[in-house]
């Protein structure tokens, strides 16, 4: 006779990656990230009963959890559990861990945490980093690296940052030790997790990321990814934008609010009938700005240009704007005069480039007109329209 | 997907010789000027010099603008209304032939004896200087030429597949566009096109100057040949002509700019009984006879 197997608790930790609800209950040791405690109301009778949720990440991944009848104390951010047994279920296509009143949750400590082995991690190229990655292995040249000094709740701390770059493309890190990055330097990091900022994907390096210098074979050099890449327009798009890019292009157009605008003094938005989205009605500040859209023939995309680079290429400044334009009827004209001014020119922009539902936005860094020698141009198309002429 | 179109660089003897289209069929989607080298154009730049354009229509409150664009390969027609009324306004402040670049929206007529027309609907014209205007038909002949050498890989024995072409870095809508236009214009070389772009690089290198007349390099690609006079009327034709002719001068009276829809006329006409086929038959005729003119394509008046 078959001796059915009784579910046990099972005595191994589970890594959070590995979490699928065929394979409930388990135990598992996670450090919680995020926890809020909440009180549901049974509708039968009315009675109150905490639940604790949030999440929990091991490092390898991080998922949702939900404790019924927590301590009353409830848990802190940062503090390491051990659960088991756990129950997991899987909600909108997403694993969930439960913790019930069968459940033993008690405080481990960090030492515990599972330890990510690389071999265990898929290595991952910069271009495939989304919101919401971690637990990563990758491999990368170090473009740049910085620091500067924020201010997090109460203290001042020092945030280290930089870029990295491989083939596929490059991606900004923040890190909050300092692993003595240099540029120039190949690496490889396991840990860490991506989050959005920007609408780029930015790889955070805590504590338990380890890096380790590498030899770099087949990464590009040091050289290479100072340089921002070149891409056309429909790279960009496929790619869904980049960080550090080159594009090329002719301005053909002048998207609205473009030319002298009012903005927000709290937060810098553009205001709409002297009012701010967010804040209601306030004392406007003048700006100049300039959204052009920028054509190589491939696709077009919108540069978001500030006041400098504007009153450059306008050549007109903030304050010849303000005194012509004494009142705030004016501006339809200067716009219709920025527009003369940029369209039709060539430019070539370096910086950032997001992609959302209205298209690819590049946020410059700089900007310069340019000028290919007509010459030795026409003498290049010449040999190439004659070559297949012969 | 909702990126914007991109401005198709193309000169004057390319977009001339596109006659096929690829027609809107829902109302969030764009039309296609397609050309024999795969140009999917909806929205074109090009440059060249312009005449001072010619208003049209009697009502000034809604002047509508033509004006002639050569490169030097050939003339493309320019057109804006009230609908675009800051390239209106640009197209009606040039005096004297200068030099511009302009973007716009590519337009295609079909005639009833199945010719084609391409225009563009200007949506900016910008006047530049001879380094703008260089700059621009050198952008042009880049991208006319990488159309041409594509448009041979495919129409060539053993085409490239379409994942070898994306590995190259060939954008997909250029390879969609030399795709379809191989479909659309199977007995045209590519080839054809590369003396126009001679005598392109030859004005930008200064050996030849910029051209004050228009000059040709016009590439002959087969339409059907157009069909045969239509044959004498007879009385009941006469009838409904007078019917249509009356129909006509009502919706030019009743219209801002003197001028009867041709859609409009074909519409109302349809109501009356006379099918579309028929009512275009009798308005060739008419045309023919002299009694009717279609100044603008389109636009229907009396002679």
């Amino acid at each position: 006779m078959a001796v059915l197997p009784v579910p046990t608790t099972p005595e191994a930790e589970v890594p959070l990656r590995s979490l699928s609800a065929s394979v409930s209950p388990v135990s598992i040791i996670a450090r919680v990230v995020r926890a809020e405690l909440r009180e549901v109301t049974r509708r039968s009778d009315g009675g109150r009963r905490p639940v604790l949720t949030g999440l929990l990440s091991d490092g390898s991944a991080t998922v949702r959890f939900t404790w019924w009848d927590p301590p009353k104390a409830g848990v802190d951010v940062g503090m390491v559990l051990r659960a088991s047994p756990a129950e997991v279920r899987e909600f909108r296509g997403r694993v969930e861990l439960n913790f019930s009143f069968r459940t033993r949750v008690e405080e481990a400590s960090e030492v515990e945490l599972p330890k990510l082995r690389p071999e265990e991690i898929p290595l991952t190229r910069l271009d495939a980093l989304t919101d919401g990655s971690e637990g990563l292995w990758v491999e990368a040249r170090v473009a740049a690296t910085g620091s500067k000094s924020v201010t997090v709740g109460s203290e001042r701390r020092v945030v280290f940052e930089g870029r990295l770059a491989d083939s596929s493309g490059s991606v900004g890190f923040t890190a909050w030790v300092d692993f003595g990055l240099k540029a120039g330097e190949a690496i490889r990091v396991t840990g860490g997790y991506v989050r959005s900022f920007r609408g780029r994907p930015q790889l955070t390096l805590d504590e338990r990321s380890s890096i380790e210098r590498i030899d770099g074979v087949g990464l590009p050099s040091a050289e290479s990814v100072r340089e921002p890449t070149r891409r056309t327009v429909s790279d960009l798009e496929l790619a869904s934008g980049a960080d550090h890019t080159r594009v090329e292009g002719t301005v053909v157009g002048l998207l609205p609010p473009s030319g002298l605008v009012e903005r927000c003094p709290n937060c810098r938005r553009t205001l709409t009938g002297g009012s701010c989205r967010l804040h209601g009605h306030v004392p406007p500040v003048a700006d100049l700005r300039a959204r052009m859209v920028l054509d190589d023939g491939t696709g077009a995309l919108t540069v978001n240009c500030g006041r400098a680079d504007t009153e450059r290429l306008w050549g007109v400044s903030l304050s010849t704007c303000l005194e012509r334009a004494s009142d705030r009827s004016y501006a339809p004209e200067l716009e219709e005069e920025l527009a003369r001014a940029i369209l039709g020119r060539r430019l070539r922009v370096d910086g950032r480039a997001v992609k959302d539902d209205f298209g690819v936005t590049v946020f410059p860094d700089s900007i310069t007109t340019v000028s290919p020698d007509i010459r030795s141009s026409a003498a290049g198309l010449r040999r190439r329209v004659r070559r297949g002429a012969a | 997907m909702s990126a914007r179109e991109p401005a198709w660089r193309v000169l004057a003897h390319e977009f001339a010789a596109s006659s096929e289209e690829i027609r809107a069929r829902g109302e969030k989607e764009a039309s296609y000027l397609i050309s024999p080298l795969g140009a999917r154009m909806n929205r074109v730049i090009v440059a060249g010099s312009i005449e001072p354009a010619e208003s049209i229509g009697r009502d000034p409150s809604a002047t509508f603008y033509r004006a002639k664009l050569s490169d030097p390969t050939g003339a493309m027609a320019l057109t804006a209304g009230s609908y675009q009324p800051r390239a209106a306004a640009q197209l009606s402040a040039i005096t004297e032939r200068s030099l511009a670049i302009v973007i716009g929206k590519a337009h295609l007529y079909r005639g009833r004896d199945g010719s084609a027309v391409a225009s563009i609907r200007a949506e900016a014209v910008q006047p530049v200087g001879e380094h703008s205007y260089q700059l621009q038909l050198l952008d042009a002949v880049e991208q006319t030429v990488t159309r041409i050498e594509l448009s041979e890989r495919l129409r060539a024995p053993d085409p490239p597949t379409d994942e070898r072409l994306s590995s190259e870095g060939v954008p997909e809508l250029w390879r969609r566009g030399v795709r379809v236009a191989r479909e659309m214009y199977p007995s045209v070389d590519p080839a054809a096109f590369r003396p126009g772009l001679l005598t392109v690089l030859d004005v930008v290198e200064g050996v030849r100057p910029v051209p004050d007349e228009t000059p040709s390099s016009k590439v002959a690609v087969r339409r059907d040949a157009p069909k045969a006079p239509p044959p004498p009327p007879v009385r009941e034709d006469r009838v409904a002509e007078a019917a249509l002719l009356e129909l006509i001068d009502e919706l030019s009276d009743g219209s801002m700019d003197g001028y009867a829809d041709l859609k409009e006329a074909v519409g109302r006409a349809r109501e009356q009984g006379l099918s579309s086929e028929r009512t275009e038959e009798l308005i060739d005729r008419l045309e023919a006879s002299g009694v009717l003119e279609e100044p603008i394509v389109g636009k229907l008046r009396r002679a």
